[in-house]
């Protein structure tokens, strides 16, 4: 067989990360070009591919549309939740990682079978709870629920770390005078960061894309998200206003898409690592 | 510094017996060095002096204290580990100084301490970098550098050579030994590596299957072995044991005959070190298996009856493969081991 020369392979290698790229990338560019042109050019028979640009929708969602108060629920909600989260999840993780009790390996699983349920089967019960301690309506509601939600599967990532973490580690910690606290604050924790960082992600993105427990709970717009607002823009008398919805999916989806190529080597060292020793 | 003192240390796993029966009293200063192979008990051993494991039984006493109960943090000895365990996400300085923060040494005296400690194990020009950073020797000298930073009861190790090349190991052991001189400090070592054993300690305590088989200095281990284990375990290569009968002062194996007390009666096994023995003379009869020449000595293999036995030639000695040829040795060289349990036949007992 003969073999391929590096510069062909190469070459090779790019177009098929190229291709990848562009079919991931496109539909988000379509939607920022739907967004970023006036309405009338939006519901064609011909595609239109190269549109007359135009900052109608953006000044609509700014002026005529409570876009700065969804916009500051949404950030909340999510950066109060994986706050809340990582901070009961690292905890637990470490628990569930290292101390020999009783139903440990029970309590793993029931933690992580919180995430195999379907929803809707504690969507009425969690509505009535929020409802009884009036945080319905409530940002911080949605912090709880997202938290509770993600909980499961930040500690599940965060403890796979933990046990990555040669026991020696802390054994020469406690041989050196140090508390079970001070162990888990300056030597588990800076030791398993990518983990932590990656949990705080997943939990993010989660986050940002909750609709059920949201719609719930945000019965007005006091507490809307931009997921919820999202669905509820149709309804005005304006009909469907299409750029505008576009271009909130794309602010929706910014966020997320910046913070993840900032901590992109954490992230895919960290999903790796987790599994594999390394 | 301080005495440690094991008293009826007993460690259990379920039914499975990791170490059994532990006493031994070891006085201040002493460099005592555990020797053993893989899976005997060694490392559970320290680790029950430095308070990671609970005895199931027995007591241990550091300083005249008793310290069974007495959590590892507040035990005050310091142990540097088989895979060092350096605290990867600080800097060689910050992994030194850990134990100074822990154990409330004045801030001012750190910086002092940590470059003292460094020096030592001569490792000051690499406080800066993170132990990623550093070669397997270097990582090493680092956990010595945070175990001797402070002055604690005693000092564990735990193979801390065993990852390093031979040079190094080498090089590395003198300096750990000078470094124990030095600091007066009473020291538990663990290897299976019994030239390591031999050179650095006081006193060996030989383990094998949890269980104690002899306790004395490198000399006492080597000249006067216990049983038939620490024969075998101890020497490079180690002491050739040869079953056999012995009746009426002789002893005889298939290719071997040898003099002995005239008290021993039935299987026995016969000991004798490669180095006692020389070609030439009329012991052992057999044929050449092996010749290894090393420069300062020739290791001879050679087949005797249906085993093998190890001789020390001397350094010019050349002989091709299945020459026959005889061994002599001097019968006051000989040690003799019953046949059954494999403990030592004194001479005339
Ligand atoms: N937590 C545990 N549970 C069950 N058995 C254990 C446990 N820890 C150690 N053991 C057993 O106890 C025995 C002694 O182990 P130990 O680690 O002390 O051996 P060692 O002499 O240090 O060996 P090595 O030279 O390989 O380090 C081994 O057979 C091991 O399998
Ligand atoms: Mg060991």
């Amino acid at each position: 067989m003969a073999r391929r020369s590096r510069s062909e392979r190469l070459w090779l290698r790019y177009l098929i990360l190229f291709t990848w790229a562009a079919f991931c990338l496109v539909p988000m560019l379509w939607f920022l070009s739907i967004g970023l042109r006036p309405r009338t050019e939006v519901i064609t028979a011909e595609p239109i591919y190269w549109p007359t640009w135009s900052l109608d929708a953006w000044h609509m969602i700014w002026r005529d549309w409570p876009m700065r108060a969804y916009l500051i629920n949404s950030l909340m909600a999510i950066a109060g939740s994986v706050v809340i989260c990582v901070g009961l999840a690292i905890p637990a993780a470490y628990s569930l990682a290292r101390y020999e009790y009783r139903g440990r390996d029970d309590i793993g699983f029931y933690i992580l079978s919180t995430r195999m349920m379907a929803p809707a089967i504690v969507a009425i019960p969690i509505f009535f709870l929020f409802r009884n301690l009036g945080l319905l309506d409530t940002v911080w509601a949605l912090m709880l629920v997202y938290a509770a939600i993600n909980l499961s599967i930040t500690t599940w990532i965060i403890r796979s770390y933990m046990l990555d973490i040669p026991k020696e580690l802390e054994d020469a910690a406690r041989t050196d005078g140090a508390s079970d606290l001070t162990i888990l604050w300056e030597i588990i924790i800076p030791a398993c960061r990518p983990g932590i960082i990656t949990a705080a992600v997943i939990a993010a993105i989660f986050a940002i894309n909750e609709f059920l427990f949201t719609l719930l709970i945000a019965s007005t717009p006091a507490a809307y998200t931009l997921s919820v607002a999202l669905a509820n823009f149709s309804g005005g008398t304006d009909g469907i206003i299409y750029n505008a919805i576009a271009l909130v999916a794309f602010i929706a989806f910014l966020p997320v898409f910046l913070v993840v190529l900032m901590i992109q080597k954490h992230l895919s060292r960290g999903l790796t690592m987790g599994a594999v020793k390394g | 510094m301080a005495a440690i003192e094991l008293q009826n240390v007993v460690k259990r796993y379920g039914a499975f017996v990791g170490v059994r029966e532990f006493s031994l009293a070891i006085p201040d200063e002493e460099f005592l060095v555990l020797l053993g192979p893989s899976g005997c008990g060694k490392t559970t051993t320290m680790r029950m002096i430095a308070g990671l494991e609970e005895p199931t039984e027995g007591r241990i006493v550091i300083g005249g204290e008793d310290m069974t109960e007495v959590d590892a943090r507040d035990r005050d000895v310091a142990m540097v580990f088989q895979g060092y365990a350096l605290y990867p996400n600080m800097t060689i300085y910050d992994n030194i100084r850990f134990p100074l923060r822990m154990r409330g040494v004045p801030a001012t005296d750190h910086d002092r301490l940590i470059r003292r400690a460094a020096d030592m194990v001569e490792l000051g020009a690499y406080l800066d970098r993170k132990p990623g950073a550093l070669s397997g020797g270097q990582r090493q000298r680092a956990a010595l550098a945070r175990a001797i930073v402070r002055q604690p009861q005693a000092f564990l190790m735990d193979e801390p050579l065993s990852n390093l090349d031979a040079k190094l190991r080498a090089s590395m052991r003198v300096q750990i030994k000078h470094l124990q001189r030095e600091l007066r400090a009473t020291t538990v070592y663990v290897t299976h590596d019994q030239i390591e054993a031999m050179t650095l300690a006081d006193r060996i305590v030989v383990m094998n299957q949890g269980a104690v088989q002899q306790v004395g200095t490198p000399d006492e281990i080597y000249a006067d072995p216990a049983n038939t284990f620490v024969a075998g375990f101890i020497g490079a290569p180690p002491m050739n044991l040869i079953d056999g009968v012995a009746d009426g002062g002789t002893f005889t194996a298939p290719g071997v005959t040898a003099p002995c007390p005239a008290t021993l009666q039935g299987k026995v096994v016969l000991g004798i070190r490669p180095e006692d023995c020389v070609v030439g003379g009329g012991n052992l009869t057999g044929s050449v298996y092996g010749v290894e020449p090393t420069g300062d000595m020739t290791y001879l293999t050679v087949n005797v009856g249906t085993r093998q036995v190890e001789v020390k030639a001397a350094r010019d000695f050349r002989a091709g493969l299945d020459t026959p040829l005889t061994i002599g040795f001097d019968p006051r060289r000989t040690y003799f081991f019953d046949g059954a349990t494999g403990q030592r036949l004194r001479h005339g007992s």
